[in-house]
């Protein structure tokens, strides 16, 4: 029996900002082909509040975790929150979240960054904990206000959201892993440096060296450790930078369109970084049949990817009505100026 | 705006939970908890949190003219609510509404949010505000 195969979901749930800006906003402000949110599959992102940051995101999606879960807080063992948006340089984000939710003091709580990975390598160190014992369940959060610089590409992305897992016994969950792999190389796709604002990228090169790359080569691990095939999985969910990668790389690899459809959630509301494979997950998860299987393939700047083959379980039923779901959140959206996105995001210089 | 370290770690819990007093004697729910229930003055009370509860908006003020540090947040909007179950009034702001949105007798749920930082070095302080209930799909 792998370890994977003893642990599962025991709880999920997801937070959208209420705040939308039309990518046309950006188009027109900046000057940018009005054919670039078509070719992108995105036609709105999701943007933070001006009281809103990555913890208090990451704070409601654990909230509907922990409700669709129904544990015990202090029966947490362990906080690992995935961001590249952390409020502050120093000083965890995981603590904040620990002692909002009455988890503290006797978890481990550790802030994770792998670009847009971290959360979903915090996944496969659960599966770990939770096999061994060490822990009963953790809390992994994915959550990010993703920045971008003014006028860039990435800006018609760069959205955010937050999603979070409880992970425990397979006996107590909606859905349980049957198997995972990783694959990692040092890739220059994209990075932010110490002291920089916003992050920078090679344009190009973040495709085929980067996301395909490493997607296709931590699904294909997983296929050929488990002997799956593509037709054996019911639903696939891939990191979804924008609308068209995901779709491409479910293409190569075998799954067809409407597999990938019903976990995508980026031409809604962005690209939202550490949230953005696993808000897939979340959706799919609200809807999801018991015996389904469903494979996740987050992905990482930087680079690197994991694949997950999970399989959903009676117990979905019961859960999915005790938070509100993520069609929910989509559906609770008003659009506001690029004015008003670039006061919330912080980008306008004022002396204080 | 100046955070003060002591203070603003004691009443973390208090923020984060909005953490009231439950008054042994005559039942009723203070907040900001006090050890002393001041409704009856007695000292038998017991600490609960309304993190779990709704409330129902009863009055709400609109600020323009803000404090230092909350010129990015204007207009702010304080609400006073009271909780379905133990009916504590509670004080708060009020998020993801927009001022032509609030009607008085509509149901908020508590979230954690950014209360109010220390310029762009400082601490940021989190607490409790109050938004419109977001409606459940079954």
């Amino acid at each position: 029996m792998l370890p994977e195969e003893k642990t599962g979901i025991v709880g999920w749930g997801s937070y959208i900002p209420r705040w939308r800006l039309n990518l046309k906003e950006i188009v027109e402000l900046w000057g940018f082909n009005p054919e670039q949110p078509k070719e992108l599959r995105v036609s709105e992102k999701s943007v933070a509040g001006i009281d809103e940051d990555a913890v208090t995101m990451g704070w409601e999606a654990a909230r509907n975790a922990l409700a669709r879960a129904g544990v015990n807080p202090k029966e947490i063992g362990a906080v690992w929150f995935g961001t590249e948006s952390k409020p502050y340089a120093v000083k965890p984000s995981a603590t904040i979240i620990a002692e909002a939710l009455g988890i503290t003091p006797n978890a481990m709580a550790t802030d994770w960054e792998f670009a847009c990975r971290a959360a979903s390598e915090a996944i496969r160190v659960s599966i770990g904990a939770v096999a061994s014992g060490l822990i009963k369940y953790s809390l992994v959060i994915g959550s990010d206000t993703a920045q971008a610089n003014p006028g860039d590409v990435l800006e018609f992305t760069a959205s955010s959201a937050a999603t979070a897992l409880i992970i425990g016994s397979r006996e107590e969950s909606a859905a349980y892993f049957e198997a995972s792999a990783s694959y990692v190389t040092d890739t220059p796709d994209f990075w932010r440096r110490d002291h920089s604002r916003y992050p920078l990228h090679g344009e190009a090169f973040t495709g085929e060296p980067a996301y395909f790359k490493h997607i296709i080569g931590a699904v294909k691990a997983l296929l050929a450790k488990t002997g799956l095939k593509p037709s054996d999985f019911d639903y696939a969910i891939f990191h979804q930078p924008n609308g068209t990668f995901p779709i491409r790389v479910a293409e190569i690899l075998g799954f067809p369109r409407e597999k990938v459809t019903p976990g995508l959630v980026t031409p809604f509301i962005g690209n939202s970084y550490n949230s953005s494979a696993l808000i897939g997950l979340s959706k799919v998860l609200d809807q999801a049949k018991p015996g389904q299987r469903i494979l996740l393939a987050p992905f990482g700047s930087g680079a690197g990817s994991d694949a997950f083959s999970i399989v959903v379980t009676d117990k979905v039923v019961e859960k999915k009505d005790k938070a509100p779901k993520v069609e929910d959140y989509l559906n609770r959206k008003h659009l506001i100026n690029y004015a008003l996105y670039a006061k919330y995001r912080r980008l306008i210089n004022r002396i204080d | 705006m100046r955070i003060v370290i002591p203070p603003s770690w004691r009443t973390r819990i208090y923020r984060y939970r909005i953490t009231a007093t439950k008054c042994k004697k005559c039942g009723r729910t203070a907040y900001p908890p006090s050890n002393i229930c001041r409704y009856c003055g007695s000292r038998e009370i017991e600490f609960v949190d309304l993190l779990n509860e709704n409330a129902r908006l009863i009055t709400w003020t609109i600020i323009y003219n803000v404090m230092e540090g909350f010129e990015e947040r204007r207009p702010v909007i304080l609400g006073i609510l009271e909780t379905l179950d133990s009916k504590a009034r509670v004080m708060a702001p009020l998020t993801d509404v927009l001022p032509d949105e609030l009607k008085p007798g509509m149901v908020m749920e508590p979230v954690l949010r950014r209360i109010m930082e220390e310029g762009e070095h400082g601490l940021i302080h989190y607490g409790v505000s109050y938004r419109p209930l977001i409606k459940s799909s079954q």
